[in-house]
């Protein structure tokens, strides 16, 4: 990337970041000075309404880590305005192509070869574009039907530039607010993350590891990824292809019982969350599919996660003190996943955990973290100073959160604890 | 109507509120710190949780079943499989060091006594139209007051009272000394996973909740009554001073846990014997005996326990079990002496129910 290019970028991140600091702040100083009350939250809402699509016209504008951050605060529900989530998420699937020539330079870098001395077919344009890379379906010499995952040219310049830029706005940005939102953190956990995602052998481990959990499991089918044809910048994959997750039509069309494909789907992510410490860490719909026979299939392990040791446990425990209202072994599992209070007060934990159960359908907590259940979670964390949130507990918290989503579409409950128990 | 009033064994109907009642304990049962159900009467015996009308009402519900000329339902005790590694071999497996295996069993034993916590969320149909005759005056008219809570509060606790989850875990603690978890108890409750019969309901005719209902309370009551054989395994085990720190304290809190499963025991047999002596309107306004319907979830899940999950659940554990014997000083030595402590088990041809769908008739 050029000097220019790089310049420019800059002057686009800071010109936003400076702008949307400023909307937020002159009126507060000025109704200050007045003497007027604050902002309603009707006005405030209407403000982050328009910071949000201001972000994401950037984002869109400027791609590559932009729209990662974009990805990655749409799922912090915890630290952002629910107008910012709903516009940043967005991202997963507004991000333009690249041309297919641009594509295949890539692809026969990293093959060291022509593209038809490993392809028979390659289909010109993408099944889906993302922030860092764009997948094609193609066919192998051999015959094999693959998908080919292939990352944008310089993304990890760009990237590198953008982060610094990033990086530089937070630390300007913390040293004028005197009540900062802690953004640094989540700068150093997405720079972090990014790195992971732009190393696709990386992406193809979590995947190996992820079919071998389920090797012996034949209601679950994860694409094999083919290492010989494969890079830093290039996935090659097995293509299956089955019927969108959330299409209860057809689901039902394949004589399929909805109920049962949210059971094989809630044993799947309690497995691997639960039982064996990393999973995928994106259970959107465009990621998972089931067959005609009734498989689960898990796409794109890119969003993985290795959870640290005992975690899984101390979820299960939360969840269980919860499930029996027992607020002593409530406090014990917060404290065990990671919680912490800044003033050593761990009696808002409890606050939230009320807070949060009391959104349930049935005002118990019956092993299904619902998407009110966990709004509310996170709003009363976001309005809570005092509490610090591991950010582990947070990603599986929207996983779960994403797929009792699923759950409900397809008329069923996404329950936890009872995939764990088998019933 | 006051919860401390005096049973009355003829009663026939209770409350949510006596159900759950418990009376008054001289001195509670504290284990690990934590405060646990139950307790001790004046005499120094130990009382279960939720007993003081739970007992009576469960015998004057038997009674009546039994005055109408119905039996009660009886699983056979030679249905129910060993307990592997048998209390020979675990104690064998301590003795040498392999702590392991043993600590993983009674954890996972703990969780799944958690789980009973859900049995509160079973969604109960509106029994008294889907029985000829109405349900007035039996345990399945109190199942959804009080019966299933007050199971689901035995199980796993309540509030700050811990439960048999709790009970075991300390248990386990006393007799081990605080062992190291090991991190793959999560991962072994899940376990193999059984293949679904993708054939629907087995009664389309019923009334699916009903049809969810009393599979669910047939699987409880079978787990619940091959349960005893985990007891009397963990109070021979843990008992034992040579393996257990503190034996008298870890046997007895494994003994209370036996005694408080009693009620759970009874109250679905007589529950499900009654569903068995009834008769259930069909959903096309037909009827159909609750014995073809009840008869046929414990032929299924009687054949299924003590036949491929057996196997299966035994396989697994050798396969861990011989891993986990590395740590001896001789390994094999110590597998040779382990097996030769096992003893064959077959299970009887007839689970003594009889089933007429699906490809497990018999």
């Amino acid at each position: 990337m050029n000097l220019a290019t790089r310049a420019r970028r800059s002057a686009k991140v800071g010109w936003t970041a400076g702008s949307v600091w400023l909307s937020y702040k002159v009126p507060a100083w000025l109704r200050q000075l007045s003497g007027r009350p604050k902002r309603t939250n009707a006005e405030l809402s209407a403000r982050h309404e328009k910071t949000a699509q201001r972000i994401l016209a950037l984002a869109l504008d400027m791609r590559g880590v932009m729209i990662k951050m974009c990805q990655a605060l749409a799922t912090r529900s915890d630290v952002f305005p629910p107008e910012f989530i709903t516009h940043l998420k967005q991202c997963h699937d507004a991000v333009p192509p690249k041309p297919f020539d641009v594509i295949r330079e890539v692809v026969e870098r990293e093959l060291g070869k022509p593209m038809d001395a490993v392809f028979s077919e390659f289909e010109p344009e993408p099944l889906a574009s993302a922030s860092l890379a764009q997948v094609h379906r193609a066919r192998l010499v051999d015959g094999r039907e693959v998908a080919v995952k292939v990352q944008y040219p310089d993304i990890e310049d760009i990237i590198r530039t953008d982060l610094a830029n990033m990086r530089r706005v937070c630390q300007i940005y913390e040293f004028f607010d005197r009540q900062p939102l802690e953004l640094l953190p989540l700068l150093t956990e997405l720079t972090s993350h990014i790195g992971f995602e732009l190393d696709f052998r990386r992406e193809a481990e979590f995947g190996r590891r992820v079919r071998e959990l389920f090797e012996s499991d034949d209601q679950v089918k994860i694409p094999e990824s083919y290492p010989e044809f494969s890079s830093e910048r290039l996935l090659v994959m097995e293509l299956i292809s089955g019927i969108k997750i959330t299409d209860k039509e057809a689901i039902e069309a394949a004589g399929l019982d909805p109920v049962d494909v949210v059971q094989d789907l809630m044993h799947v992510y309690v497995r691997m969350i639960l039982a064996a410490g990393f999973f995928q860490a994106d259970p959107h719909p465009g990621n998972l599919f089931v067959t005609e026979e009734g498989k689960i299939i898990v796409l794109d392990f890119g969003l993985s996660k290795e959870l640290p040791e005992g975690f899984g446990l101390g979820l299960f425990e939360l969840m269980f003190s919860l499930m029996t209202f027992n607020e002593t072994a409530m406090l014990r599992a917060f404290d065990e996943l990671g919680f912490r209070s800044k003033t050593g007060d761990s009696s808002t934990f409890l606050l939230i955990a009320r807070r949060m159960v009391s959104r349930s359908n049935s005002g118990s907590f019956e092993g299904e973290f619902t998407e009110d259940m966990t709004d509310e979670l996170f709003d009363a964390i976001r309005e809570d100073p005092i509490a610090e949130v591991p950010s582990d507990f947070v990603l599986v918290s929207r996983v779960f959160a994403l797929l009792s989503g699923i759950a409900h579409t397809l008329g069923s409950r996404a329950n936890v604890l009872a995939a764990m128990s088998g019933n | 109507m006051s919860v401390a009033s005096e049973p009355d064994p003829d009663r026939l109907t209770y409350t949510q509120e006596e159900l759950l009642a418990s009376g008054s304990y001289a001195e509670p049962l504290i284990a690990n710190d934590i405060r646990c159900h139950g307790g001790f009467v004046e005499d120094g015996s130990y009382r279960s949780p939720r007993t003081l009308h739970r007992t009576p009402a469960i015998a004057a519900w038997k009674r009546r079943l039994s005055s109408e000329g119905h039996e009660l339902i009886d699983i056979p005790r030679a249905l129910m499989p060993p307990q592997y590694p048998n209390v020979e071999q675990a104690k064998l497996l301590l003795q040498s060091g392999v702590r392991e295996p043993i600590v993983r069993a009674l954890t996972i034993i703990s969780i799944v006594e958690g789980f009973g916590a859900m049995i509160r969320d079973v969604r109960v149909p509106k029994l008294d139209e889907l029985f000829v005759g109405g349900i007035d005056g039996t345990a399945l008219a109190h199942l959804r007051t009080g019966l299933f809570e007050a199971h689901a509060r035995d199980e796993s606790g309540f509030e700050d009272e811990g439960g048999h989850k709790q009970m075991w875990e300390a248990a386990r603690d006393e007799a081990l000394e605080n062992p190291k978890i090991p991190g793959d108890v999560l991962m072994r409750i899940m376990g193999r996973r059984q293949k679904r019969e993708k054939t629907g309901p087995l009664f389309p005719e019923i009334d699916p909740k009903l049809e969810r209902m009393l599979g669910f309370m047939a699987q409880v009551m079978v787990v619940e009554v091959f349960a005893e054989g985990t007891f009397d395994w963990g109070i021979q085990l843990l008992s034992d001073s040579t393996v257990s720190a503190n034996a008298e304290a870890a046997g007895a809190m494994v003994s209370h846990i036996q005694k408080d499963e009693k009620p759970h025991v009874e109250y679905l047999r007589t529950a499900l014997s009654e569903a068995r002596a009834r008769t259930i309107r069909t959903v096309d306004g037909k009827e159909i005996e609750g014995k073809i319907v009840v008869d046929e979830f414990l032929h299924r899940i009687l054949h299924a326990m003590t036949r491929e999950r057996q196997r299966d659940q035994r396989e697994d554990l050798r396969a861990s079990l011989v891993d986990a014997m590395q740590v001896a000083a001789n390994p094999k030595a110590l597998l040779e002496e382990f097996d030769s402590l096992d003893a064959d088990w077959n299970p009887p041809a007839d689970t003594g129910f009889v089933s007429t769908r699906g490809s497990q008739a018999a």
